[in-house]
């Protein structure tokens, strides 16, 4: 019995499309009245996603007044993006959640008991539906083109080359990872960008939602993992995503995997008033233009001139590389090298940029750090106990070196240097005498880039 | 359960007919096995005494057609000309097909059947091909925590593709999950109704792992774009209807094709065939890796070590011929920061240039000294040695783990298969002092041998395996490895006294002392192995 509905129903649909492909106007099915608890439960939703998505706290738009807009940066840009309302800390925390769940639930008691006639929210969902999508292609947009010019996880420093794999911490080996590959990272970013674009258009969005589920839910599990700190942010993503591709689930699910005849999304937003239609192409004209080509400019030029996480002050010309401590003076007192020794140092990397970094048989203080920081230099000595940083200051005139300690209790007192040949360097004050030799160091990570595995290499 | 059969079936254009006579001979060419050696393997398998990597070979096989070797021009396409040569083959057999059908007087309207069944062939291919990947992260083995030699050995000195595999290994939950990914999208693919979803699971975490093998050197390129490729074809079905009805915004209707399997001996073959395969490929599999997880795991050496032999230690004091090397983090002679692993492993670092594996350190091998992942793309001139140990005398017989000549690995996978090719054997090359003494065949005498035991029996009864047995029996190839004889003094084995040849047969004492090594990365909370 049901088979023979089920054949009779499948013949009707067969006319029904026949009818849309001469292109009869579509009816406005979906404007049903919705039932009780549907109503309710959109009120709560949109209050919660409108919290969570729209900056409304005045602090933000302090900082976006206070913005220096002259050389607009990729920071500022990226900092905004990552904008989520914060009651407790500075960092995001679930409680976050819970607070906005709770404004939400009172809103949508007072919000149900003034709003009782109404039929349905099918233009207000439509709305809420639009203030996700853009803000969920924001977030993706400022990770993802970090990423295309992968200025998020840059190569490993010397200092990095120069450490123990254990004395990294999960999430440092895991931004280093990632550093070592640039062109994985520009396509991982490239995934972003084109899912933020997808989001752009009503008809893709949730294609752009589906694409965004994996690829952020990897992100969020890779924070758990790796013990990084944007798990809120990137479930915050994820929670988005899912509202969004929520819209077409049982559409999808119906046709590809109960397979059967299915019917598609019959609301069409209305633009007729001119200043619906031109309010309209001037806002995501403007959105492209602001968060797709300048954001991406910013981001290029960024990458270009780098600096974004290592410090960008220029270290001392010429002497960047790995030094093996020949020489190690103590109140004229020889220390020779040791495995023990607590104070004397095995080796010592000069950066490009101004930062020296030490390696002692003690391990340096391991900072966290945990989450994508631009513009503050605080990377190459974060998440590290194998070496311990110091940027320095140089004067070339008196050649004397000062140090400001970064990850490591143990000062430095200013040292005069002088660099008797292009490979060695000494650094002195009145007790304290050190040679350094520069080591010709091959990296194995190069080496096998550059002869591939496949051939033998002796190293 | 297909009672929603559409009745009408739509004739198909000709150039669909085309596509898919090409379409048919080429998924199914590379969805069967093409090497001989997998077939032999097979028919040898001893299903009484299983091993997981029996399972694993079987589902992972080389396929495509290979008898016109694997290059075109002489270039092997990155590995990908196998399928090239096979999509030629395929075109010219599917227009022979075609010019055939144009002549037969009744010419099929459609390939329905003939599609419905070539998706079911893909379908179990791709989903039996991931499942015998997914288990071996599922149960973190694949990509292990790295040992004390490799948290001891700078970020620079390692390969990029052994970066890549320390990443995932030294988060083993994540590699956990990575597994349940692929094992779920393998057995999505089993069922009809989540076959899009599996696809779609299987497409995108495949085409990502073939951007990172490109990306780290990783060797294993082909083999995942193979999965992007299969499920790639089992989404292309669904695309216009989900174009139709997201894009134009249509009434959309399933237009699949079922055969009606309705005879008592079709639903029961159906039935049969289907529970035999999730009952092997994800019952069985699940307890053998299991199994190898807990006792065996198939990368880390599986014998225990000597028990007070762990750990890092520096190395105080060092003397060559009586002659004592001052610590310098220059010198070629002299170890330093040497490490005892849980297993039979002693590594050390000394400044001197040696030859490097730069293999994966994966496949099958049964043996410790074979396990080679501990060395495998790790320079920086850590040397890594496997020791019998002999505990009656406190002796070692220590092998270098690395060799000249590597063994072939994942034999039956073929080609497609990264099988890896035989190499050629090495000129020998007489080095006076690597010559009779310890060089000997009978370097280890017939007591302590006894004393040492047999290694085939050193792990757990419970991973024992016919596999297993027959590596043992069978006669080992090309085996030329450094070698040292170091006897060993300690209480506890926070201090420890080696004495005795090292590898060029000078005589050698060495001081060690245990360090307690505190490492920034968290330690693992899922360790594989037994060494208690």
């Amino acid at each position: 019995m049901s088979q023979l509905q089920t054949v009779e129903v499948g013949a009707k649909e067969i006319r029904l499309g026949l009818q849309n492909r001469v292109e009869v106007p579509a009816i406005k099915l979906g404007s049903r009245p919705w039932k009780g608890y549907e109503k309710i439960l959109f009120r709560f939703v949109f209050i919660y996603f409108v919290i969570q998505a729209v900056p409304l706290d005045w602090k933000y738009y302090r900082d976006l007044l206070s913005l220096d807009w002259s050389p607009l940066s990729v920071v500022d840009f990226f900092y905004l993006a990552r904008y989520t309302p914060r009651f407790f800390s500075e960092v995001p925390v679930f409680a976050d959640w819970f607070a906005v769940g709770l404004i939400a639930a009172v809103g949508t008691f007072i919000w149900s008991v003034l709003d009782r006639s109404r039929r349905e929210y099918d233009d207000l969902y439509y709305v809420l539906r639009v203030i996700v999508r853009y803000r969920l292609a924001l977030a993706l947009l400022a990770y993802g083109f970090i990423k295309f010019y992968p200025i998020q996880a840059p190569f490993p420093s010397i200092s990095d080359l120069n450490t123990n794999y254990g004395d990294l911490t999960a999430w440092k080996i895991f931004s280093l990872s990632l550093g070592i590959v640039p062109g994985y990272q520009s396509f991982l970013g490239l995934v972003e960008i084109v899912a933020a674009l997808l989001l752009l258009n009503r008809k893709t969005a949730s294609i752009g939602a589906f694409i965004i589920l994996p690829l952020t839910g990897n992100v969020f599990v890779s924070n758990l993992a790796y013990e990084g700190g944007e798990y809120v942010y990137s479930f915050l993503i994820i929670t988005f995503a899912l509202f969004l591709f929520a819209y077409d689930v049982k559409r999808i699910a119906r046709l590809t995997s109960f397979e059967r005849p299915t019917s598609p999304n019959t609301y069409r937003p209305s633009f007729k008033l001119p200043w619906q239609k031109y309010g309209r192409l001037v806002a995501k004209s403007l959105f492209l233009i602001l968060f797709v080509f300048v954001l991406g400019l910013t981001a290029r030029i960024g990458y270009k001139n780098a600096g974004l996480v290592y410090p960008s002050a220029p270290g001392l010309a010429g002497v960047e590389g790995i030094y093996n401590v020949e020489l190690y003076r103590v109140n004229q007192q020889d220390i020779p090298p040791s495995e023990t020794d607590p104070v004397r140092w095995r080796d010592v990397v000069f950066e490009k940029w101004n930062t020296i970094s030490i390696r002692r048989n003690t391990k340096a203080q391991v900072l966290a750090a945990g989450t994508t920081e631009l513009g503050k230099g605080e990377y190459e000595y974060s998440e590290t106990a194998g070496r311990e940083f110091y940027s320095y200051e140089f004067d070339t005139v008196n050649h004397v070196l000062t140090f400001k300690a970064h990850n490591t209790s143990q000062e430095l007192p200013p040292l005069n240097y002088t660099q008797p040949d292009k490979n060695t360097i000494t650094l002195s004050n009145g007790s304290t005498e050190i040679l350094l030799r520069k080591i010709d160091k091959k990296y194995l990570l190069n080496e096998a880039a550059k002869s591939g595995r496949r051939r033998g290499l002796k190293l | 359960m297909s009672e929603i059969t559409v009745k009408e079936s739509k004739p198909w254009k000709s150039y669909q007919k085309i596509l898919f006579r090409i379409a048919f001979i080429f998924f199914i060419a590379i969805s069967i096995p093409n090497s001989v050696e997998w077939y032999k393997f097979v028919v040898n398998i001893d299903w009484t005494n299983l091993h997981y990597r029996d399972l694993y070979d079987i589902a992972r096989f080389g396929s495509g057609l290979n008898i016109f070797g694997n290059s075109i021009f002489g270039s092997s396409l990155s590995g990908y000309a196998n399928w090239v040569i096979t999509l030629i083959a395929a075109t010219i057999v599917g227009l022979i097909w075609t010019f055939i059908d144009s002549r037969r007087k009744n010419q099929p309207k459609e390939y329905n059947l003939l599609y419905y069944w070539l998706r079911v062939v893909v379908r179990y291919r791709a989903g039996i091909g991931i499942i015998g990947f997914g288990f071996t992260k599922l149960l973190p083995l694949q990509l292990p925590y790295p040992s004390l030699g490799i948290l001891n050995t700078d970020f620079g000195d390692l390969t990029a593709q052994k970066i890549y595999w320390l990443q995932i290994g030294i988060v083993p939950w994540y590699e956990v999950f990575a597994g349940i990914v692929e094992v779920t999208a393998g057995a999505l693919l089993f069922f009809r109704k989540t076959t899009l979803l599996g696809s779609v699971l299987l497409f995108g975490a495949l085409a990502d792992i073939v951007y990172v093998n490109f990306a780290y050197d990783g060797g294993v390129h082909v083999y995942s774009s193979y999965f992007v490729l299969l499920s790639g074809f089992l989404i292309i079905q669904y695309v216009p209807q989900l174009y139709q009805l997201l894009i134009l915004e249509k009434r959309t209707l399933p237009n699949y094709y079922y055969p009606s399997l309705s005879k008592p001996w079709q639903k029961y073959s159906r039935i049969g065939l289907k529970t035999a395969v999730i009952g092997i490929f994800l019952v069985l599999f699940f307890y053998l890796q299991l199994v190898n997880f807990l006792y065996d795991p198939y990368k880390q050496p599986a014998t225990k070590g000597v028990t007070a032999l762990r750990g890092s230690y520096n190395v105080t004091e060092f003397k060559v011929n009586g002659k004592e090397i001052a610590y310098s983090p220059l010198d070629s002679v002299r170890w330093s920061e040497a490490t005892f692993e849980n297993w039979t492993t002693l590594t050390y670092k000394v400044n001197r240039a040696v030859p490097l594996d730069l293999s994966n350190g994966g496949g099958d091998p049964q043996r410790d000294i074979n396990r080679t992942f501990e060395l495998a793309g790790v320079g920086g001139g850590r040397r890594v040695f496997h020791y019998f140990a002999d505990t009656t005398e406190h002796t070692l017989y220590l092998q270098d783990k690395y060799k000249e000549m590597a063994d072939r690995r994942n034999v039956t996978a073929g080609a497609g298969g990264d099988g890896g090719a035989e190499q050629q054997r090495p000129k020998e090359k007489v080095d006076p002092k690597k010559t009779g003494g310890i060089y000997s065949d009978d370097w280890i005498s017939r007591q302590a041998l006894a004393h040492i035991g047999d290694e085939n029996k050193m792990i757990d009864d419970r991973a024992a395996s016919t596999r297993r047995d027959r590596d043992f029996a069978s006669v080992k190839g090309y085996d030329k490895r450094n070698r040292m004889l170091l006897n060993y003094e300690t209480a506890d084995g926070r201090h420890v006294i080696l004495k005795g040849l090292n590898e060029e047969q000078d005589s050698i004492y060495v001081v060690l002392d245990r360090v307690d090594r505190q490492y920034a990365l968290s330690k693992s909370t899922l360790n594989a192995g037994k060494y208690e």
